[in-house]
C-alpha cells in the first residue's frame, strides 16, 4: 500500500464522496429517528442475524480498506488497525491512523460500549473521549451531545455513514464487540487541530442529519 | 534495592547502616525560615496532641509576579497558604471561615480522616459560613500532604487562584529528622493578562477549550510563591526537600543540574530504602521528599529543572512543551564543606497489604473527562464496598493523554504498572496514568465509611465530569 497524501478539506471530503460510492454506500435509510438506546433484543432481530448484518455491513463499506484486511474477513490483518506509516493518511499538517477496531481491552474497541460506538457511526464522536449515553441532538451542549465535540479524523466517513438505520449502525457495533477476535496491535494516535475537527464537521460542510426530505429539487 | 555503596557516591557516609535515636523537639533540624519559605499556621490549643488553627479563605490582592498586582484567592492573605505542621497521633481542629464569593471546602489531600472532614463537594461551605474540621492524624502516616479546596465543579479555578498551602505530619520516630535540614517546596504554575489578572479565559473560547483538554498550565513558574528563588546550601551539605506539585495541570519532571537526589519518600511518607535517581516525575497532586547535597565546590550553582515531558494529546500539545523550564537556583555557599552525614539505607517499614485478602478487582477505565464512560454524579455511586476489605483496582487510561489518579481517604500501594511489578513499595494517593497504559493498585477501607471521590486530578477534567464516587459502608 502506497502513503496516502492529501490536502484538507476539500480533498479530504472528494475523497470520501468517492470511498462512499465505491463501497455502494446507500442513502438516507427510511429510519430517521434518533438513537434510541436499542438493542438486538429491542428491535426483535435474533443476535446471529445482527451480527451476519453487521459483517455484511463491514464488509461492503470497506472498513478494512483503512482499518486492515481489506474486504477479508479472513486476513490476519481484520480489522486490526494501522501497520505502519504506509497506512497513514496525511491530511493537510495531520497525519491520521485507522485505529484497531478489534475488541482488544488495551489497544481496541474492547473498554467502549456499543452505545460508544454507536455514536461514533452517527454523531463521528471519538468513543474514548465521548460518554456512554444516549444523544439526543446534534447541538453541541444540547441532549447529551458534548459541549466540545471531539470528532473522529478525516478521511472516516461517518458523515455519509450516519445515515444507516438505527439497526445497521448497532448491527456494525455488535458485530465489532461480539464477534471480532481481540489482537492486540496499538496504533499510535492521529494528529488534528486542537478543536478536534469541530470547524470542518458543520452542517455547512457536511450536511445535516437526518437528510433532507424526499424529494428535493434534484429528486423525482 | 539500592546498594549502600551507590549511596556513598551521592553522599558519603560515615557508616552504611546507623542508628538513629528519636529526635526530641529542640533536637529537630529545621533550616531558618526564609523569604522563600510559606508562613506556618499558629497553633492556639495548649492541650497536649492537639492543634488548633484558624483559616480563612478569602479575597485579597498580593503581587505573585515581581512588580505586578493580582488579584488572589488566599489562605489567610498567603499563596501559598500557611503550612499545618503536626505530629502522628495530633487531633486536629480547623476552624475555617469562607470569605470567598463563591462556596468552598477544604480537602485536606491524602490524610486519612473522617469523610464529613474530608471537605469533598458533599459538604461546601456557603460564602460567609464557617466550618470545623476535626481529624487525628493515624500514627504511621508521617509525609507530606497538602490541603486545597475542592467545591464542585470550581476546583480548578479556585486553586489556581490562590488556594492552596502545605501540611507535614512528622513521626516520632523520623530517621532523617535529627541529622538533616529540611525544605518545602510547593511548586505552582500561572498564567496572566496584562493588567495582572490571573488569566481564566471563556470556556466557549479556542484557548478556554484546550485549558479544558490539556488542564490549564501557565508559563511563569513558581516555588511557595516565588519566582525562581535562590536557596543557600553548604558544600557538602545534605537537605531534605518535601516537594508539594499544587499546579492544576503541569506535571514537573524535575532535575538538579549536576546532581543525583536520593528519592526517599513520596506522597504517604518514606520509602523503605532511599533510591538513587537523576530525575522525577512529578504527577499534579503528588508529593516527593528527596535527598540533595551541596556541591563539593564551594560557590557552585545548581538549577532545579522542569524537563520536557509529553503528557499531551497530539492535538492539544503546546507548541512549547519541549522547553526546559527553571525552578529554582541552588546555591552553594563560600563556607567550608560540612563534615559528611551517614544516611541511614533502612528508612521505616511499608509493610504490603495483603493481596490475598483481596474481595473485589475493580476497572476503572480513564476516557478524556469520563471514567468507565461516564461523567460525575454526585447521586451516584460507582463502586460501593466494605468498610475494611481490601481490593485491587486496575486502572486504565484509553487515551493519548496522561491522567493522574487522586483516590480519597485511603492510601494505596502500586502493584505493577503495565504488567510490570513496582520495584519498590511506597505509601500513594496520586499515580500518573500515562497515555495508553494500565496501572493496578491495591487498597484496604480502613475505618471511615462514607462517600469517597476518586478522580482525574488534572483540575480541568475533574471540574468537567472526569470523578466518581466510591462509597465505603459499614
Amino acid at each position: 500500500m502506497t502513503r496516502r497524501s492529501m490536502r484538507f478539506p476539500q480533498h479530504a471530503l472528494s475523497f470520501l464522496a468517492v470511498c462512499v460510492i465505491a463501497s455502494g454506500c446507500s442513502p438516507a435509510g427510511s429510519s430517521m429517528s434518533f438513537a434510541s438506546g436499542g438493542t438486538a433484543a429491542r428491535n426483535g432481530v435474533a443476535q446471529q442475524d445482527q451480527i451476519a448484518r453487521g459483517r455484511f455491513l463491514v464488509i461492503s463499506h470497506d472498513c478494512g480498506g483503512c482499518h486492515g484486511g481489506g474486504s477479508d474477513p479472513a486476513s490476519n490483518r481484520w480489522l486490526t488497525g494501522v501497520k505502519d506509516s504506509t497506512d497513514e493518511f496525511h491530511i493537510g499538517p495531520f497525519i491520521t491512523r485507522p485505529k484497531n477496531l478489534t475488541p482488544d481491552n488495551a489497544t481496541g474497541m474492547g473498554r467502549f460500549s456499543e452505545r460508544q460506538i454507536f455514536n461514533s457511526l452517527r454523531y463521528g464522536l471519538r468513543p474514548e473521549e465521548t460518554p456512554d449515553v444516549e444523544i439526543t441532538s446534534t447541538t453541541p451542549g444540547q441532549g447529551n451531545f458534548p459541549a466540545h465535540p471531539h470528532y473522529l479524523a478525516p478521511p472516516m466517513p461517518w458523515m455519509a455513514w450516519r445515515h444507516m438505520p438505527d439497526q445497521d449502525l448497532w448491527a456494525i457495533a455488535a458485530y465489532l464487540k461480539k464477534a471480532v477476535k481481540p489482537v492486540r496491535n496499538r496504533v499510535e494516535d492521529s494528529e488534528g487541530p486542537p478543536d478536534f475537527w469541530a470547524s470542518e464537521m458543520t452542517p455547512a460542510k457536511i450536511g445535516s442529519y437526518p437528510a433532507a426530505a424526499f424529494p428535493t429539487a434534484n429528486e423525482h | 534495592m539500592l546498594h549502600p555503596q551507590r549511596l556513598l557516591a551521592l553522599l558519603p557516609l560515615s557508616l552504611s547502616l546507623v542508628a538513629i535515636s528519636a529526635p526530641s523537639e529542640r533536637m529537630r533540624s529545621r533550616l531558618p525560615k526564609g523569604d522563600a519559605d510559606p508562613p506556618a499556621l499558629i497553633n492556639i490549643s495548649r492541650k497536649p496532641k492537639t492543634v488548633e488553627v484558624n483559616i480563612t479563605a478569602g479575597v485579597t490582592t498580593l503581587s505573585l509576579m515581581p512588580g505586578v498586582k493580582s488579584e488572589v484567592f488566599a489562605y489567610n492573605g498567603h499563596v501559598p497558604g500557611p503550612t499545618l505542621d503536626v505530629r502522628e497521633g495530633d487531633h486536629v481542629i480547623v476552624h475555617f471561615h469562607n470569605n470567598l464569593p463563591e462556596p468552598t471546602t477544604v480537602h485536606w489531600h491524602g490524610i486519612h480522616l473522617p469523610f464529613e472532614s474530608d471537605g469533598s463537594p458533599f459538604h461546601p461551605i456557603k460564602p460567609g459560613e464557617s466550618h470545623d474540621y476535626e481529624f487525628t492524624v493515624r500514627p504511621g502516616t508521617a509525609g507530606t500532604y497538602w490541603y486545597h479546596p475542592h467545591p464542585d465543579r470550581r476546583t480548578g479555578f479556585a486553586i489556581g487562584k490562590g488556594l492552596f498551602g502545605a501540611i507535614i505530619v512528622r513521626a516520632a520516630d523520623d530517621p532523617l529528622a535529627a541529622t538533616i535540614p529540611e525544605r518545602l517546596l510547593v511548586l505552582s504554575d500561572n498564567r496572566f493578562l496584562q493588567d495582572g489578572s490571573i488569566d481564566f479565559p471563556d470556556a466557549a473560547s479556542a484557548h478556554g477549550g484546550i485549558d479544558e483538554e490539556n488542564g490549564r498550565e501557565g508559563p511563569v513558574l513558581f516555588v511557595n510563591g516565588h519566582v525562581s528563588p535562590t536557596l543557600s546550601i553548604r558544600s557538602g551539605e545534605v537537605q531534605r526537600w518535601r516537594i508539594i506539585n499544587a499546579s492544576a495541570g503541569r506535571i514537573y519532571r524535575i532535575a538538579l543540574s549536576g546532581h543525583t537526589m536520593l528519592h526517599i519518600g513520596s506522597d504517604g511518607g518514606l520509602f523503605e530504602t532511599p533510591r538513587e535517581v537523576k530525575e522525577l516525575l512529578l504527577t499534579t497532586g503528588e508529593r516527593v521528599e528527596i535527598l540533595v547535597r551541596g556541591s563539593d565546590a564551594p560557590g557552585a550553582k545548581a538549577v532545579l529543572q522542569d524537563l520536557p515531558y509529553d503528557r499531551y494529546a497530539p492535538q492539544t500539545r503546546p507548541k512549547d512543551w519541549k522547553t526546559t523550564l527553571d525552578l529554582l537556583t541552588l546555591q552553594t555557599t563560600g563556607e567550608s564543606p560540612v563534615e559528611p552525614i551517614a544516611i541511614p539505607t533502612h528508612l521505616r517499614a511499608v509493610p504490603p497489604l495483603d493481596t490475598t485478602k483481596v474481595s473485589a478487582v475493580r476497572t476503572v477505565v480513564f476516557g478524556q473527562g469520563m471514567i468507565n464512560g461516564k461523567t460525575m454524579d454526585m447521586a451516584r455511586v460507582d463502586v460501593s464496598a466494605k468498610v475494611g476489605a481490601t481490593e485491587i483496582w486496575e486502572i486504565e487510561n484509553v487515551v493519548g493523554m496522561d491522567h493522574p489518579f487522586h483516590l480519597h481517604g485511603f492510601q494505596f500501594q502500586v502493584l505493577d504498572r503495565d504488567g510490570v511489578a513496582e520495584p519498590y513499595r511506597s505509601w500513594k494517593d496520586m499515580l500518573n496514568i500515562p497515555k495508553h497504559s494500565t496501572a493496578r493498585i491495591i487498597v484496604r477501607y480502613d475505618d471511615y465509611p462514607g462517600k469517597w471521590m476518586f478522580h482525574c486530578h488534572i483540575l480541568d477534567h475533574e471540574d468537567h465530569g472526569m470523578m466518581g464516587v466510591l462509597e465505603v459502608r459499614q
